[in-house]
């Protein structure tokens, strides 16, 4: 196992030295989110106060270099626990603020994280992002329960989102993780989670930090990890997600590129893992789930399908590298149809996903210009989704991705014999 | 008289045997003795070449074994060298390609050294002249390969960005910049061999002035109505926010 111990500073050092041991941990990265981040400081007290008042507690919040006083802003940062709480709570609650090291990014956050976990012996962590507008003290509650009371290792997010929201998880990541690893994580990518003292230390020992998971990748990478080595795992309904809007100039090429080289890349490490098995089961879920009514929003479909016929035309010798003549030849009937009749079958994309899969298994071509150039071919996908499920409500919209996932889980052989034929 | 006629017909035949000596024997000795001389260098020659012979096809082996044990193949496939071979008709795998370099290389360096074996002052002064000459000639060709890689990558980059940029002459806008790049490499390769050094110059910047010339022009005057339907698009925030998706990705 290499060495991954990592340096804290001067304050941090003599912060952990005096606590000893402590028995929940929450961790919050943050790079100038001084706007939001006040709320989400106030939702993560009021939760440890109010549901896990006799454990000794701990806040780091995990600060990527903030220029708009973001740590200034959590030291400071104080609930009025009178307003909320009848008793005082006995176990005590304590604030670290903390710059992380290494390469930029939340996985270097959360590095720091699960090292002061691993020192203070944590027995259940949290991490929460700093830009969460809908963070209740409830969060807390069921992200650390599951650890603290059921013995899981790993509670995973589950969020209401409206049906057109996380459509690369719900094409992509949702099904693909699902079929490889055996186990129904909703949002594999959601990016607030829970998990044992133990799985923090195993994350620490992992020898990732100077990769793209300290980078971007650290959701997926934690929750296939926890799922992979057999951790014990659940998911917990934490209801709607709100956080401030990404910006706006941050390309959906670029998204994809990020979240799917993560996957693959965790594909080539998990190979043996996930080629023996078959099938999914669902994992237990606490909360109370709920589904609302869905507000209507705005697509615009024509420019969609315009985006997917270009790229179907112009990357066709592109896609010829890798993609057999059945997938060619669909993109390309795909694109002359008139797009009343667009419709991009589950088969069809089951089949394209796992052919980009082999590809960058096989490292055709640099893995950059080969995910980004799946972005057509998913915003074709997305197209087809959104003009079948116009009508649908959110159960049924469910429903139709089980019949996704169901296409996924039944064509692996498929993916394993084609990742195990020579180039 | 008798006698007379007897010593006449033997002045005659020594005439003739001194005459026949002297045109056709002493020739013959002469080259007989020279070609005892040469025979020596003759057969160095011989046994160089074949030696050469034997290490290019050693060498071709052993490079096409090493790079398939690398599955070298695999990476220049990845770096678009295999598509690039197969566009200018090499049919064969870009380590075999190499390995044949390699041994027509050896081959041609071996027969030259033949040739030096020879001692034959005019292949001295070709030589010379080749040995001075041979850097250039891997340096042009390293400056080609790696134009061919870079204009690869980039073309393949710029393809797939336009593509999700929605530009619709993706196609196009790729080749021109893996030709332009690939015309960089191939002008310095020219700079470095000497070859038409003013004239290629001249062409190639003729050609690229003429290029981003004509490109000025046809966005000045053909993409004038895009140009301002992109600063509209920029400037008027609440017309682009009401056409703009409601999907969230991630």
């Amino acid at each position: 196992m290499p060495d991954n111990k990592i340096v804290l500073g001067g304050d941090v050092q003599e912060t952990v030295t005096a606590l000893k041991e402590v028995d929940i941990l929450i961790g919050v990265p943050s790079y100038n989110n001084s706007k939001t981040i006040v709320h989400v400081v106030k939702a993560v007290e009021a939760g440890l106060s109010k549901y896990f008042s006799t454990f000794r507690s701990l806040f780091v919040n995990s600060d990527g270099g903030s220029t708009d006083g973001t740590r200034d802003i959590v030291k400071a940062t104080q609930v009025d626990l009178d307003s909320i709480l009848i008793d005082q709570p006995a176990g005590g609650f304590h604030k670290l603020v903390t710059p992380y090291h290494g390469i930029p990014g939340k996985g270097s956050a959360f590095r720091t994280v699960f090292e002061i976990a691993r020192r203070l012996n944590v027995r259940a962590c949290a991490v929460v992002d700093s830009d969460l507008r809908s963070i209740t003290p409830e969060w807390i509650e069921l992200l650390v329960k599951p650890v603290l009371e059921e013995g899981f290792d790993y509670v995973s997010p589950y969020y209401l989102r409206h049906k057109y929201d996380g459509t690369i998880t719900n094409t992509i990541v949702y099904p693909l993780t699902r079929a490889l690893y055996g186990q129904r994580i909703r949002q594999p990518i959601g990016g607030d989670f829970g998990f044992s003292g133990r799985l923090a230390s195993f994350y620490l020992g992992k020898d990732v930090w100077e990769t793209d998971v300290a980078r971007f990748g650290i959701d997926i990478w934690m929750t296939t990890t926890a799922v992979a080595n057999g951790f014990k795992i659940c998911q917990a309904f934490l209801g709607a997600k709100i956080h401030d809007p990404k910006d706006p100039a941050s390309d959906l090429s670029a998204m994809l590129h990020q979240v799917v080289s993560s996957v693959f890349n965790l594909m080539e490490e998990y190979q043996p893992v996930w080629q023996k098995v078959a099938g999914s089961e669902p994992v237990t879920t606490f909360g109370f789930v709920y589904s609302v009514g869905l507000e209507p929003i705005r697509v615009n479909l024509d420019k969609m399908i315009e985006k997917f016929r270009l790229g179907a035309r112009e990357l066709n010798d592109f896609y010829r590298s890798f993609l057999p003549q059945e997938q060619l030849a669909f993109l390309k009937s795909l694109a002359d149809a008139p797009g009343v009749s667009f419709r991009f079958p589950d088969s069809e994309w089951v089949r394209i996903i796992y052919h980009f899969a082999v590809a960058f298994h096989r490292k055709i071509m640099s893995p950059e210009h080969l995910i980004k150039s799946l972005t057509p071919l998913y915003i074709g996908k997305v197209a087809s989704f959104v003009i079948e499920t116009w009508e649908s409500t959110a159960e049924e919209v469910e429903k139709r991705l089980e019949d996704l996932c169901l296409v996924y889980e039944n064509d692996k052989s498929y993916l394993i014999k084609k990742w195990g034929e020579k180039a | 008289m008798g006698g007379e006629g007897l010593n006449a017909g033997l002045i005659e035949e020594v005439i003739m045997k001194n005459f026949i000596d002297r045109m056709i024997g002493q020739p013959l000795q002469d080259f007989y003795l020279k070609f005892r001389e040469f025979l020596p260098s003759l057969f160095s020659a011989l046994v160089i070449f074949i030696i050469g012979l034997l290490l290019a096809w050693a060498v071709k082996a052993v490079i096409v074994r090493v790079f398939k044990l690398l599955k070298l193949d695999k990476l220049f496939s990845r770096l678009g060298i295999t598509e690039s071979l197969q566009k200018i008709a090499v049919k064969d795998t870009p380590t075999n390609f190499i390995g044949r370099i390699f041994f027509w290389l050896i081959v041609i360096i071996f027969f030259i050294i033949a040739l030096n074996a020879l001692k034959l002052p005019a292949v001295d002064q070709l030589l010379e002249r080749f040995l001075l000459y041979l850097p250039n000639v891997f340096i042009a060709a390293f400056l080609l390969i790696v134009g061919v890689l870079i204009g690869n990558f980039l073309g393949r980059a710029a393809l797939v960005a336009s593509v999700n940029a929605g530009i619709k002459q993706s196609g196009l806008l790729s080749r021109a910049v893996k030709t332009t790049v690939m015309l960089f490499a191939f002008v310095m390769a020219m700079e470095q061999l000497g070859i038409g050094r003013q004239a290629v110059l001249a062409a190639f910047t003729i050609v690229f002035g003429g290029l981003v010339l004509a490109l000025a022009l046809a966005f000045g005057l053909g993409g004038k109505d895009i140009a301002k339907s992109l600063l509209e698009e920029k400037f008027k925030k609440d017309e682009t926010d009401r056409t703009k998706d409601g999907i969230h990705h991630l």
